[in-house]
C-alpha cells in the first residue's frame, strides 16, 4: 500500500510540474535557512576538530561576586591565582588550563601594522585542544617556567606575515606592541570557542607579573575530566572549591561563587544572563531556539498550505473515488501527508546541496573567520528532521479539509 | 461592482483565509525589515556633534595594576610627550572614546525638592577635548582652568539633556545633583551647552549625555583614553613611532592604538550586521510568498474556467476578466494590510518600543511594505489573470 502511495504521490507531483517546483522551490528554500543554523550551531556545540574533546571538558568563565549585604554584586572572569591556587589542584581531573580572553595587539613589520587577536594560554592549553601542527613546536611547560618570549601564529597570520611556507615563520621575531615575540611554532586556522585567534604566548609573557596575585581577571580555565562520565561530579566539585574562596578584601565581596560549565552551558549562561546558579539554563535556550526556528517555518508553511489546498481541489474525483470504495478519511489523510513529506525530503535532499554551496561561500566570504563546516552524517539527520516537521506543518491542514469532502459532491466534480 | 467581488470573495473564505492570512505575515515581515532600515536611516541624518576625522585614540591598559592611580605628574609627562610629536596636533583625556562599546550611565536630578530623575550616559573629559573632537557649543564654554577649585563639579551637557532636566530654562549656570534624599554623591554645574554629543556613533539613538570634567590626580577614576588629533595625511605606520613613544614614557602598561575611523568602522558593522542577515532572510522569505501566492492564483484561475466561460458567454470582455482577476487580488492583499495595520499600530500607541519606532519611521515603514506587498500581488495577479482573459468561451464552457 505504501508503494502506491509514492507511485501516485510521483503521478501527481509529474503531472503538475510547474506546482511541483514551485512547491520544492519554496521547500528548498526554507530548509537552506534552517540547515545553515542548524549545522553552523551543531559546528559550535558538537566536539570535533580543535575542540575535539569538548564532550569531557567544562569551562569556567566567570564569577560572581556578592557584598556581605547582598546589594552590590560583581561579574567578572576569575584572575589568574583563582586558577592557579584553586583550580589546579583539583583531584579526580586530567589536567587544568589557563588561558586568556584573545585581545586585539597590533603587530609591527617595518611600516607594516597588522592588527591581531592575540591569546595568551599555559602549556596545558595546548593539550587540552588538538591543534594541528604545520611548522616547529608547541609551547611546553619548561616555557612557562623561564617566561620565554615565544609566539605560535596561525597559518593565515604566518602568511600574512612571512609570505612563504609555513616554515618560512619559524626562527622569525615579531613585534607585538612593543614585546619582541619568537615564532617557533605554526598551527592550522581554527574557529572554536577556546581556540579562535591569530597569535598565541605563554601566560608569563606578559610584562608584568602582577597578574599572579589577582583573583579576578580575564582569564578562563579549561577543566579536562579522564572520563566524560566524570563531568557531573566536577561541576559539584568547582561549585564546592568556590564556597571555600576568600576574597582578598572580605568586607567587599563575602560570596564567591563560579560554577563549571560545558560549552551549550556557557552560551545559555551568557544568553540567559543566569549567573547565580549550577543551572546554566541550557534547557531554555534549546527551547528558545526550536520555538524559534518553528516560528519562521509558520510562513513557509502557510505557503505550502495554499499551494495544497489547491492541488486538492484538482484531485477531487480521485478522492471521491476512493472514498466511494471505502477508503476511510483518515487513511486518505495520512496518504495525502505523506505525500508532502515525501516532497519535503526531496526538497531536504535538494536543500543540504544548496546548504553546502552557501556554507562554502560562508568560509570563502570570511564573515566569519577560520569558519569551517562540514556538513556531517548529524547535520543531514537534523535537515531530514526539520523537512519532516515541516512536512507535516504543512500537510496536516489540507489533509483534513480533503478528508472531509463529501464523496458524492467529490465524485460529481463539484466543491 | 465591488459588492460582487466582495461577494465572490466571501463565497471561497476560508481558502481565502489562508492566502490573506499568508499576505498579512509577509506584510508583518517586510514592515519589520523597513522600520529597521529606516530607524537606521533616520538616525544616520542625525547630526553626529563631533568629527572623528584625524582622531586617534589610545586606551591605557595598565595591566594588573589595575587599582593603581595615575597622578597628575604622569599625565602631565604623557600630554607633553605625545604633543612634542610632530604628527600630533591635539592631546586630550577621556573615560571613552566615542563609538567605544563602554558606557557609564546615571540618574541624576535638579537640586532642590521635587525634581524628577533623569537618565543619562556620562563620561569624564578634560580642558583639551572640546577641540581634538570639534565640539560646538552653543551656549557658556567647555571645561577650562576657570574651574580649578570649584566647589561643584563642572559639567557640560548636550542639548537634550538641558531640555530634559531644564525644560524651557537657560541651563548655563543650573545645579543638578546625583544621589537620592539625603545622600547626595555630588553636586553639578553646567557651564556649558553643547549641540549634541552621540557617543555610540551614527546608527545609535540620541541619547542624554553629560560631560564631567577630569582633573588628573582627582576624583573616582582616571580618564585611561588618550584622544590624539593628528596633522592631515597621517598614515598608519605612526601607530608604531605612536607605542615606541608610549612605551618610553611607562614600559610596563600596554596600550591600544587605533585611528578613529577603524573603530568607527566596527561600529558600522556590528550594527548593520544583523539588518542585512535579517534582510537577506526577509528576502527569501517575500520570493517564496510571491511563488506562494502566482501558485494559488494559478490554481484558483484553472479552477475557475467555467465561471469564467460563463461570463465572458455573456458578454463580459477579456479586459474585463482581466481587471476582475487582479482586482480579488487586490481586495485580498488590502484587507491583509488593514488587519496588519491595525496590529502594528499598537506598536507607536502603546510605545513599547519608545523612540525607535516613532510615527514618521512608522508611517514611511507603512507606506514602503505597502508598496512591496500590493507590487507583490500585481506581478503574481498579472500572468494567471492574463490567461484567463485569453481563454474562449466555447472552450471554457466545454472545461472539465
Amino acid at each position: 500500500m505504501f508503494r502506491n502511495y509514492l507511485l501516485t504521490a510521483c503521478k501527481v507531483f509529474m503531472r503538475r510540474k510547474l506546482f511541483t517546483a514551485i512547491n520544492l522551490l519554496c521547500i528548498v528554500l526554507t530548509l537552506v535557512v534552517l540547515m545553515v543554523i542548524a549545522s553552523l550551531l551543531e559546528t559550535a556545540f558538537r566536539p570535533s576538530g580543535v575542540e575535539g574533546k569538548s564532550e569531557r571538558f567544562l569551562q569556567v568563565f566567570m564569577m560572581r561576586m556578592d557584598s556581605p549585604d547582598g546589594r552590590a554584586r560583581s561579574s567578572t572572569p576569575p584572575g589568574f591565582k583563582l586558577i592557579e591556587k584553586y583550580l589546579k589542584p583539583m583531584p579526580g581531573v586530567e589536567r587544568v588550563a589557563a588561558l586568556t580572553l584573545p585581545t586585539s595587539v597590533s603587530v609591527y613589520q617595518g611600516n607594516n601594522v597588522s592588527e591581531l587577536q592575540m591569546r595568551r594560554a599555559d602549556a596545558d592549553y595546548w593539550k587540552v585542544l588538538d591543534f594541528r601542527l604545520l611548522a616547529g613546536r608547541l609551547p611546553t611547560p619548561a616555557d612557562d617556567a623561564l617566561g620565554r618570549m615565544i609566539a605560535i601564529l596561525n597559518a593565515s597570520t604566518a602568511q600574512r606575515l612571512f609570505p612563504g611556507e609555513a616554515k618560512a615563520a619559524l626562527g622569525q621575531r615579531i613585534d607585538v606592541s612593543g614585546q619582541v615575540f619568537e615564532v617557533v611554532g605554526v598551527v592550522e586556522d581554527a574557529m572554536h570557542l577556546n581556540a579562535y585567534a591569530d597569535i598565541w604566548a605563554p601566560i608569563s609573557t606578559f610584562a608584568s607579573s602582577g597578574y599572579r596575585n589577582d583573583l579576578t581577571g580575564m582569564f578562563t580555565a579549561l577543566v579536562l575530566a579522564k572520563d566524560a562520565a566524570d563531568l557531573p561530579r566536577i561541576r559539584e566539585q568547582v561549585a564546592q572549591i568556590a564556597k571555600g574562596v576568600v576574597h582578598d578584601d572580605p568586607k567587599q565581596w563575602k560570596t564567591i561563587r563560579f560554577w563549571a560549565d560545558s560549552k551549550l552551558d556557557l552560551f545559555a549562561r551568557i544568553l540567559t544572563n543566569s549567573d547565580d546558579g549550577l543551572d546554566a539554563g541550557a534547557g531554555k535556550l534549546m527551547t528558545g531556539i526550536a520555538v524559534a526556528m518553528l516560528v519562521f517555518m509558520l510562513l513557509p508553511a502557510l505557503n505550502l498550505v495554499n499551494l495544497n489546498t489547491g492541488r486538492i481541489m484538482e484531485r477531487r474525483s480521485e478522492i471521491g473515488v476512493r472514498k466511494a470504495f471505502g477508503a476511510t478519511s483518515s487513511q486518505l489523510a495520512v496518504q495525502l501527508v505523506i505525500e508532502n513529506v515525501l516532497l519535503c525530503l526531496v526538497g531536504g535532499l535538494i536543500a543540504l546541496g544548496a546548504t553546502a554551496g552557501v556554507l562554502a561561500w560562508l568560509e570563502g566570504a570570511g564573515l566569519i573567520p577560520y569558519l569551517q563546516v562540514d556538513l556531517n552524517l548529524a547535520v543531514f539527520g537534523w535537515g531530514m528532521l526539520i523537512a519532516t516537521v515541516f512536512g507535516l506543518l504543512s500537510g496536516v491542514l489540507p489533509a483534513w479539509k480533503m478528508s472531509r469532502l463529501d464523496p458524492v459532491h467529490a465524485l460529481k466534480g463539484a466543491i | 461592482m465591488f459588492r460582487h467581488l466582495l461577494k465572490l470573495t466571501w463565497k471561497r473564505k476560508s481558502r481565502n483565509l489562508m492566502l490573506s492570512l499568508e499576505i498579512l505575515l509577509a506584510f508583518a515581515i517586510v514592515f519589520g525589515v523597513a522600520a529597521f532600515g529606516l530607524r537606521y536611516v533616520q538616525l544616520y541624518r542625525m547630526p553626529l556633534g563631533f568629527e572623528g576625522g584625524g582622531v586617534w585614540t589610545v586606551a591605557i591598559d595598565t595591566g594588573h595594576h589595575r587599582d593603581e592611580r595615575i597622578d597628575a605628574t604622569r599625565y602631565e609627562s604623557l600630554r607633553r610627550g605625545l604633543a612634542e610629536l610632530p604628527e600630533v596636533a591635539g592631546v586630550a583625556f577621556a573615560s571613552f572614546e566615542p563609538y567605544a562599546m563602554s558606557t557609564i550611565a546615571s540618574d541624576l536630578r535638579r537640586s532642590g525638592a521635587g525634581g524628577k530623575q533623569v537618565h543619562t550616559e556620562m563620561t569624564d573629559a578634560d580642558d583639551a577635548l572640546a577641540g581634538v573632537l570639534g565640539l560646538r557649543l552653543v551656549e557658556g564654554r567647555w571645561f577650562s582652568q576657570l574651574d580649578n577649585g570649584s566647589a561643584q563639579r563642572p559639567v557640560v551637557i548636550n542639548r537634550r539633556m538641558a531640555e530634559a532636566m531644564f525644560p524651557g530654562e537657560r541651563a548655563v549656570g543650573q545645579q543638578f545633583v546625583d544621589g537620592e534624599g539625603a545622600r547626595i554623591n555630588e553636586t553639578y554645574r553646567v557651564v556649558g551647552v553643547i549641540d549634541d554629543y552621540r557617543a555610540k556613533g551614527e546608527l545609535a539613538a540620541p541619547v542624554n549625555f553629560v560631560f564631567t570634567r577630569f582633573e588628573a590626580g582627582k576624583g573616582e577614576r582616571d580618564a585611561r583614553t588618550i584622544l590624539l588629533k593628528v596633522r592631515p595625511g597621517t598614515q598608519r605606520d605612526f601607530e608604531r613611532r605612536l607605542n615606541t613613544r608610549l612605551k618610553l614614557i611607562r614600559n610596563d602598561w600596554s596600550y591600544q592604538i587605533a585611528p578613529l575611523s577603524s573603530t568607527r568602522a566596527a561600529m558600522m558593522k556590528s550594527r548593520t550586521v544583523p539588518l542585512i542577515v535579517v534582510g537577506v532572510i526577509a528576502g527569501f522569505m517575500l520570493l517564496m510568498v510571491a511563488f506562494g501566492l502566482f501558485g494559488a492564483l494559478w490554481q484558483n484561475t484553472t479552477q475557475r474556467i467555467p465561471e469564467i466561460g460563463l461570463r465572458r458567454a455573456l458578454g463580459a470582455s477579456a479586459a474585463g476578466i482581466y481587471r476582475q482577476i487582479v482586482a480579488e487580488q487586490f481586495m485580498l492583499s488590502s484587507i491583509a494590510i488593514v488587519v496588519g495595520l491595525m496590529l502594528l499600530v499598537q506598536l507607536p500607541l502603546t510605545g513599547v518600543l519608545g523612540e525607535h519606532l516613532n510615527w514618521t519611521v512608522f508611517l514611511a515603514a507603512a507606506a514602503l511594505s505597502m508598496a512591496v506587498i500590493y507590487l507583490l500581488s500585481l506581478l503574481c495577479a498579472l500572468y494567471p489573470g492574463w490567461r484567463a482573459s485569453r481563454l474562449s468561451p466555447t472552450e471554457a464552457l466545454h472545461y472539465e
